[in-house]
């Protein structure tokens, strides 16, 4: 089977103007990603994360070596229809406002027009742009403008996305918007090269990663497989009384293993989208981006739907919203239409915190997730404070059962990093 | 097509949004209307219509061309400075297609702008003519020598070749001592000059008869110009030349057959070393386009009266409208700033912008003063020969020659430019050299690195 992304003794060497080799930015490099597989390269700066991108895209020669997207090179225009690449900084024409941007991208890809109206009105719907559409590029912010640079990249609905860093610059909301959409597209069969050293975000999303130091691989495995810590258990329980804790403990003890009891903390994470949709709900006006946890129609959409539904909304009215999907995917976009959009959300996001892969109650899971137990759980005293919100995020998922396979497991709450 | 078309589109926009174009295009906007109210040339109408002209279409082509440099290498160079071409070359477009979509937006927006500055310059020529005071004679002199497009004849070369060869040989020890410093060569063309001028010139109480085929005047009833200059072996005490001249077919007096086509004759009395022209409000060329023109150095003088070699005479008739020639002129602005465009296309593709356009702007340059530029290179490449005629002078020979191909230079005496001109022009400075810019522009962009190397 093909990869979607391999590269073979890949290296590349600056040299300085007499030609004597400077620096080894990316060295020996062989990395093959699966189709369909969320690879995430991690390294400090300066650990040739972004040079191997460059070589990937052709933007640079390797000195030595092969790098092959889906198959062919990055400068063949019949693979590049197939990718989106969002850079390390949205470099965008500042003089084109956001609706111009996206079109002349949607241009370049020769998209239809109508395919290109329906697209850029679904993505700037998705990325929260809609009202500072026409001011120009230059004017927006660094998170603005790293939505305006996402949507450029997915205007092709591309099998392959790479994506240089892209959270930096963005505020909470838009990044989980992001991991979301990764997920999602992981879902929909697409392979994702997440490139970042934002540990959370990459641990959150990807099924695999590679860590990068002077150019070379030190570690490249799957997820759950690096992290994992086979020696220790984590349980997860309801509000349960003091009397059964001390069973349990009486238990545990008798097994002849350590315990420690602690009220799980909520993720800053969700406690700050809840804050911002509780605003929202009561209609603050903001100068900025727009939140919003829509992921654009045709992203979501099944491929062998892809032409009929982008003819269906294209000669319906775009104003409106695009027309449902048949898929259950189209849960989403609906619900934060709904009464109780803060539920509904924390359940999306508890969601797709998840790992699509992982199977529900997986030991492995637990134990992955105790690896930060330290970190997560605080002293006992904040149990009190947070006992209404910690109902709410678990009732949440009570209910919407089965709404996703994925949701039977109780929502793991509280990722490292993020707090 | 599309996609080149998206990217011209985009050039364009970026041209007139970051504001480049906008200063170019006020300063043009006050700056022509201005030039139309001040200009004053001689004090005469025509004067005033010729200054105008000439520096209105000097000044357009001039900032053009700077807009032009500055535009197609700022659109390139910010583009990978600015790394925009991340996101662009990462496109389903394939690197050409980039620089040609660049090319093309920056030849749009010239012939948006010149078309819009050079109708404005057409405009205030035509119509100043109805806010001056200016007599019937002025006007029909106008009508005639500035609203027209004349086609210019020159008496053709005579052949002296033989003379000169015989004459040297007869005279071969006075010339070598004569010319001592100069070789053979140089001796032959002095002495070709010589016999020419010779030919050119009448003693007192002879003629000279010029003869020309294929004269086509525009339409019925237009006036036919002999231009002339004169010059003199020995200066007269008033500076005044006096002559007698007949023009017409001039065939019909030799064989004596009866006299079909007018011939027009007039004694005038003109200064010497300046332009002056016979108007000959007659239909005298012959049916065969047959014209000959006479002139007989009549005993009042005292002179031999001769012709200059280069511009001592010609003829002059309306060929086309002025309106014509005009587009025509701004035609041949047009292949000045193609080229430049694909220039900066070049400079873009491997310099940084200030770099970029400080070697646009050298080209250019040079260009305008290609002549002086090219003999010099002559004159320094004599003897390297052969390493010079092979290097240097193939590089020399791409320099566009902006001085030679000078619009201002046809509209201003009214000339014809033709369109085998024009199209001469544009095979040589267009299809010829900017294309090979552009071969190398493109081989040089499809091939670079376009990412900084950031490690």
């Amino acid at each position: 089977m093909d990869y979607a992304i391999e590269t073979i003794s890949l290296t590349k060497i600056f040299s300085d103007w007499w030609g004597r080799a400077k620096v080894y930015a990316v060295d020996d490099l062989n990395l093959q990603v699966q189709q369909n597989e969320v690879f995430g390269l991690l390294g400090p700066n300066g650990s040739g994360k972004t040079t191997t991108i460059k070589m990937l895209l052709g933007l640079l020669h390797p000195t030595k070596g092969h790098a092959l997207l889906l198959g062919g090179q990055g400068t063949d225009p019949k693979i590049n229809a197939r990718i989106g690449f969002l850079p390390e900084e949205s470099y965008l024409y500042r003089f084109l406002n956001a609706r111009e941007t996206l079109d002349f991208y949607g241009r370049l890809f020769g998209l239809a027009p109508d395919v290109r109206k329906m697209r850029i009105e679904a993505l700037l719907e998705m990325v929260g742009l809609m009202a500072v559409a026409r001011r120009p590029v230059g004017t927006y912010s660094k998170g603005m403008a790293r939505r305006i640079g996402l949507a450029q990249a997915l205007i092709n609905d591309p099998d392959l996305l790479i994506l240089d860093e892209p959270t930096t610059g963005l505020d909470p909301i838009g990044t989980r918007q992001i991991k979301d959409l990764i997920i999602k597209l992981a879902e929909r069969g697409k392979t994702i090269l997440l490139c970042s050293h934002l540990l959370a975000d990459v641990e959150d999303v990807c099924n695999r990663i590679a860590i990068l130091y002077g150019g070379r691989v030190q570690a490249e495995g799957h997820v759950a497989d690096l992290l994992q810590q086979a020696n220790k258990r984590q349980i997860v329980t309801g509000a349960i009384s003091d009397q059964a804790i001390s069973k349990v403990q009486k238990i545990l003890r008798d097994e002849g293993a350590e315990c420690e009891v602690t009220a799980p903390m909520e993720r800053l994470e969700t406690f700050f989208i809840n804050t911002v949709v509780e605003a929202q709900q009561q209609a603050r006006p903001t100068s900025g981006a727009v939140s919003t946890t829509d992921i654009g129609d045709f992203l979501t959409a099944e491929k062998s739907q892809e032409g009929i539904l982008d003819k269906l909304v294209s000669t319906s009215e775009v104003e409106s919203k695009p027309v449902t999907a048949p898929e259950t995917e189209k849960v989403e976009p609906a619900e934060v239409k709904k009464p109780e959009p803060d539920r509904d959300l924390l359940g999306e996001l508890t969601k797709s915190a998840e790992r699509p892969d992982t199977e529900p109650v997986a030991p492995a899971e637990s134990a992955a997730a105790d690896l930060t137990k330290s970190d997560r759980y605080k002293p006992a005293d904040s149990e009190q404070v947070k006992k209404d919100v910690l109902d709410a995020l678990a009732g949440s998922s009570a209910d919407q059962p089965g709404q996703d396979a994925d949701e039977q497991e109780p929502p793991k709450d509280g990722d490292p990093g993020d707090a | 097509m599309h996609k080149i078309w998206a990217v011209a589109k985009n050039t364009v926009r970026q041209a007139l949004r970051m504001k480049i174009a906008i200063i170019f295009i006020i300063l043009l906007l006050v700056l022509l209307p201005l030039m139309g109210l001040t200009a004053s040339g001689d004090g005469t109408l025509q004067g005033r219509l010729q200054t105008f002209l000439s520096y209105g279409l000097s000044l357009t082509s001039l900032l053009l061309c700077l807009l032009t440099v500055i535009v197609s290498t700022y659109t390139v160079t910010s583009d990978i400075e600015q790394r925009q071409i991340y996101t662009v070359a990462t496109k389903p477009i394939r690197r050409h297609e980039f620089i040609l979509g660049k090319l093309l937006g920056v030849i749009v927006l010239d012939v948006a702008l010149l078309t819009l500055f050079a109708g404005i310059v057409y405009t205030v020529t035509v119509t100043m003519p109805k806010f001056v005071k200016a007599s019937d004679g002025e006007r029909r002199h106008l009508d005639n020598e500035f609203y027209t497009a004349r086609a210019s004849l020159v008496p053709p070369q005579i052949d002296v070749h033989e003379e000169v060869l015989a004459l040297y040989e007869k005279q071969k020890d006075q010339l070598d001592k004569l010319y001592a410093s100069l070789s053979y060569e140089q001796i032959i063309k002095e002495l070709t000059i010589r016999k020419r001028l010779e030919k050119r010139a009448a003693a007192v109480g002879q003629g000279l008869l010029w003869e020309f085929e294929n004269v086509k005047p525009l339409g019925e009833g237009q006036s036919l110009f002999i231009r002339f200059k004169y010059d003199v072996s020995e200066n007269p005490t008033d500076g005044q030349v006096y002559g007698r001249w007949q023009i017409g077919d001039l065939r019909q007096l030799r064989y004596g057959t009866e006299i079909k086509t007018e011939i027009w004759e007039e004694d005038r009395k003109d200064p010497i070393r300046a332009y002056r022209e016979i108007e000959v409000q007659a239909p005298v060329v012959a049916e065969d386009g047959y014209l000959a023109v006479g002139y007989i150095n009549v005993p009042l003088n005292r002179t031999v009266v001769l012709f200059p070699l280069e511009d001592g005479l010609e003829i002059l008739y309306k060929a086309d409208t002025f309106t014509a020639n005009f587009i025509r002129a701004a035609l041949l602005i047009l292949c000045r700033l193609i080229f430049l465009a694909v220039l900066g296309m070049l400079a873009g593709s491997f310099l940084s912008f200030p770099v970029a356009i400080l070697f646009c702007l050298v080209i250019f340059f040079t260009g305008t003063v290609s002549g002086f530029i090219l003999e010099s290179f002559d004159e320094l490449g004599r003897g390297l020969s052969q390493v010079y005629g092979y290097t240097i002078k193939l590089l020399v020979q791409l320099l566009p020659r902006f001085d030679k191909y000078n619009p201002t230079n046809f509209l201003v005496p009214a000339r014809l430019m033709t369109w085998s001109f024009l199209g001469r022009v544009a095979l040589s400075m267009v299809c010829v050299k900017a294309l090979l810019l552009l071969l190398l522009a493109l081989l040089v962009f499809s091939f670079r690195e376009l990412a900084r190397i950031i490690v």
